[in-house]
């Protein structure tokens, strides 16, 4: 989870943020542009945090909407007049959105690589549209004669002519925006932003739909661009389509990772230090001309230095804020259970087929509710395909899936976890920078944005700590967990999100045996009020522990009953001969 | 029609040189799992070697001769020096260092050969033109440098399909983590396909000399044009990169006729549409 930023950086934001707004009185006008630029490119440099720091998407053409911004101030400045400063910054701040929303609409559907081309391509698109027509200027960039004002009742309030005012407006709003991205990465919506950064899989199979969030944290960022770009604009009057393109992009990633990567303040440093070290290497009197005439290979050799040796920027090097501890909330919550039991599971000639191979084939069971049912068969029997199918993280070939009655088959993930099937995965699947007790929180605010209160929140949260017997490392960095342990957490997450169906992939492979007996127990008690599905390789435990007993081979049932009737059944004898506990006395 | 025709040739040709350059850094993102900026300066810098080498010798093809031996080797350095400390880290610092080496780059071919374009001369038994039909006629030049990519490309593919470090190439690109638990000398062949790439995009540069001129800004502009190939074709896929390759050559030289001032979108508007309907690219495999 982002952390506020420490007490040490905080002081040096402040000590910045003096030296900034006294400089007028300290410097002359090139060096309150300087500092006016530094911060338009801060304000653009966090926005492009939120995306890469926050929600993971890097972003290779963001420039866009910091020049839209820009354009913007230019599209609604009437010639030799001001423009009206709200509308001018609104302006740029819709048009920037707007551009946002079309591209990131379609730039969400993929990942990693394919995000950054996609983006970067969008931003190309962008940069030719302004550069080779004369939609605003063409490849000669575009003048605003007179810059925007604001005027209350005849008088001028804030004037954008005048370098000051402008100073300590980029100022103003560099501080807003820090405290406000701050705000909301902090807010649930910004912790759903870092889950999806940390393992989108997970928050899918939790029940949010990772698409929308991205979508919108791609927005709200370009926005943000927008209103950098529209500060930008305002200190030169002056436009240049480059300004768009995939250089600046470029550049702004650079600057987060100087700054440090997902700490939103470091941005602020990241293009403070970027614009010094590009002032300083120009200047023939700082570093002599041999390096200033030919700078960029000066700067690209202290950048490869950054990444090699600063990987974590700027913002790295900072002492961190330790979390907020975990406290439970008053009142005996841990007793109290949810009400209601869990749901039915019908399956009906279900199908999935992979090209030529049929995984699935056919399957038809009832899972009663409030039972622990098992699903086992050899290798290869697809009963992960199976889960995937249930849990809708592979679409369906044929047949239908009925949960309490109500046909879910074409739901996705998450709209299934919405339904309450929870599943934990084969291979344990948390959000490993988070601590457990966020990791709960977050799986409780699954079901939450509906309109469960924080207070209900924490109470979940506080039952499946308890549940799990994880109270006392409710403050762990997951990654610091052993393998058991973070096995436990998924089902507590589970518990916390409040899933009424549980589909566990092996709970139980590469526990001990005590662990292995806790974990039954606990399995038991939850059958009270849950639906328990199964898929485990440890026959002694499933079949001390398992209500109903379903086996696949090949991707067909071929036996679903007791656990005594599945000892004694005759085809499941020839398919697993000799596995099972005493088919081999029976044999003698 | 007859511009037309003579664009869809130049379409055409430029897929080719464009398929050159986009194969190598396909190669270089599936089996290394690196995204190289400077993969344009490699272009730029074959470009200008062509230049100095055809100064020299007065032969582009006696430039390439003696040039490709010098890419393999820089790209060999590059990945020593630079390359090798990305593997192991994530996107956000490959683009960052790859972006620190093209300003390194662009600087060093500033001084080196300054800021203003130059051109290189076609050879002589290969300068003139050939008529098609009734007043369409097309530079001899431009037709033998199709053949010879044409040539290359077929050659590419016999090796990727039909040799041993071929199918060590495949095996990496569809599972690199397997394919180095397997016991094969990642390092040797990591260099080595950079090295190849290096020189792809070198290649690409030289044989392009004579057609275009060479001036500074020259590898940027192919770098965006091969990434969005690579996206076209499925990242890692050689099949996909030469259909892309030919599609954008194609579709960028008919823009330029139809569409004048909308050029420059049209090649990413292409893009859009076939990730719209394939996220993955053409050819691509699961979405790492």
């Amino acid at each position: 989870m982002i952390r506020l930023p420490s007490f040490p950086v905080l002081v040096l934001l402040a000590a910045l943020a003096i030296v900034c707004a006294a400089l007028p009185w300290m410097a002359g006008p090139y060096l309150v542009k300087f500092v006016t630029r530094v911060l338009a490119t801060a304000i653009f440099v966090m926005s492009l945090d939120l995306l890469i720091g926050v929600t993971g998407l890097v972003s290779f053409g963001h420039a866009a909407w910091f020049g839209l911004g820009a354009y913007a101030v230019w599209f609604v400045t009437p010639a030799y007049e001001a423009a009206d400063l709200p509308k001018a910054l609104g302006a740029a701040v819709a048009l920037a959105g707007l551009g946002a929303a079309v591209v990131g609409a379609f730039a969400v559907r993929t990942r990693g690589f394919y995000f950054i081309m996609v983006t970067l391509a969008a931003s190309q698109m962008i940069f030719a549209l302004f550069h080779d027509t004369r939609i605003a200027g063409g490849s000669d960039g575009a003048s605003i004669d007179v810059k925007p004002a604001l005027e209350i009742a005849g008088r001028t309030v804030l004037d954008f002519q005048s370098r000051n005012t402008l100073l300590w407006t980029a100022l103003g709003l560099t501080v807003v925006t820090l405290v406000g991205l701050l705000v909301l990465t902090r807010s649930r919506f910004g912790r759903i932003l870092q889950g999806l950064k940390a393992n989108e899989t997970r928050m899918n199979a939790l029940g949010f739909d990772g698409a929308r969030y991205k979508w919108a944290s791609f927005v709200i960022s370009g926005m943000v661009a927008g209103l950098g770009g529209a500060i930008y604009a305002s200190i030169d009057g002056f436009v240049p389509p480059e300004i768009l393109g995939w250089r600046e992009s470029g550049l702004a990633i650079m600057m987060v990772v100087l700054g440090g990567v997902g700490t939103l303040w470091g941005s602020i440093v990241g293009a403070l230090i970027y614009a010094l070290a590009e002032e300083g290497l120009k200047s023939a009197a700082i570093v002599g001309s041999a390096v200033s005439d030919h700078w960029p290979i000066a700067m690209g050799v202290f950048l490869i230095a950054a990444v090699l040796g600063a990987p974590k920027g700027l913002g790295g090097l900072m002492p961190v804020r330790a979390a907020r501890p975990w406290a439970a909330p008053d009142g005996g919550t841990a007793e109290e259970r949810s009400s209601g039991g869990g749901p039915k599971l019908e399956v009906s000639g279900l199908s999935r087929r992979f090209g030529g191979l049929t995984a699935v084939d056919g399957v038809t069971v009832t899972f009663e509710p409030n039972r622990i049912h098992a699903v086992i068969g050899p290798n290869g029997a697809g009963k992960t395909t199976f889960t995937n199918l249930i849990t809708g993280a592979l679409e369906v070939s044929g047949g239908t899936i009925k949960l309490s009655g109500a046909d879910i088959t074409g739901y996705s993930a998450h709209a299934k976890a919405r339904q309450g099937i929870g599943r934990s995965f084969q291979r344990t699947n948390v959000l490993p920078a988070f601590t457990v007790a966020e990791n709960c929180a977050i799986a409780a605010q699954a079901r939450g944005l509906a309109g469960a209160s924080r207070a209900d929140e924490a109470a979940a949260v506080a039952r499946a700590l308890a549940a799990l017997g994880l109270v006392d490392r409710a403050d762990r960095v997951v990654s610091t967990l052993s393998h058991g342990e973070q096995r436990q957490l998924e089902i507590a997450m589970l518990i916390a999100s409040g899933a009424k169906l549980l589909m566990l992939d092996e709970p139980l492979a590469g526990t001990g045996p005590e662990e292995t007996q806790r974990v039954t127990a606990l399995l038991k008690e939850l059958a009270r009020d849950h639906t328990i599905l199964i898929i485990e390789h440890d026959m002694d435990a499933i079949f001390a522990c398992a209500d109903t007993i379903t086996v696949l081979v090949n991707g067909r049932l071929i036996a679903h009953g007791s656990a005594d009737e599945i000892r004694r059944d005759a085809k499941v004898r020839e398919a697993y001969l000799g596995r099972f506990a005493g088919v081999e006395e029976e044999a003698a | 029609m007859d511009l037309v025709l003579v664009q869809i040739f130049n379409g055409i040709q430029y897929g080719f040189l464009i398929f050159l350059a986009a194969s190598g850094l396909t190669l270089v993102f599936g089996i290394l799992g690196v995204i190289n900026l400077a993969h344009g300066s490699f272009y730029m810098l074959g470009a200008y070697l062509a230049l100095t080498l055809t100064q020299l010798t007065g032969d582009v093809f006696l430039a390439v001769a003696i040039g490709i031996p010098l890419a393999v080797a820089f790209g060999a350095a590059i990945e020593w020096a630079f390359v090798r400390h990305l593997y192991a880290r994530d996107h956000l610092q490959q683009v960052l260092l790859t972006f620190a080496l093209i300003l390194i780059f662009n600087e060093v071919q500033r001084i080196g050969w300054g800021s203003y374009p130059h051109g290189v001369p076609a050879p002589s038994y290969l300068s003139g033109s050939v008529r098609l039909a009734d007043g369409l006629t097309y530079p001899v030049y431009r037709l033998a440098l199709t053949a010879i990519c044409a040539a290359l490309a077929v050659a590419m593919f016999l090796v990727i399909q039909k040799t041993r470090i071929g199918r060590l190439i495949r095996a990496g690109e569809s599972n690199r983590e397997m394919t180095e638990l397997l016991g094969f000398d990642a390092t040797r062949l990591y260099r080595l396909v950079f090295a190849a790439g290096t020189a792809l995009a070198a290649l690409a540069g030289m044989l392009a000399a004579p057609v275009e001129s060479v001036y500074p800004g020259i590898g940027e502009r192919v770098l965006i044009i091969s990434f969005v190939v690579v996206v076209i074709g499925g990242i890692g896929s050689i099949r996909g990169a030469f259909l892309g390759a030919i599609a954008i050559g194609i579709a960028d030289a008919l823009g330029k006729v139809f569409l004048p001032n909308l050029a420059g979108v049209v090649v990413y508007a292409l893009m859009a549409s076939v990730l719209v309907v394939r996220p993955g690219g053409l050819f691509g495999r699961a979405v790492r």
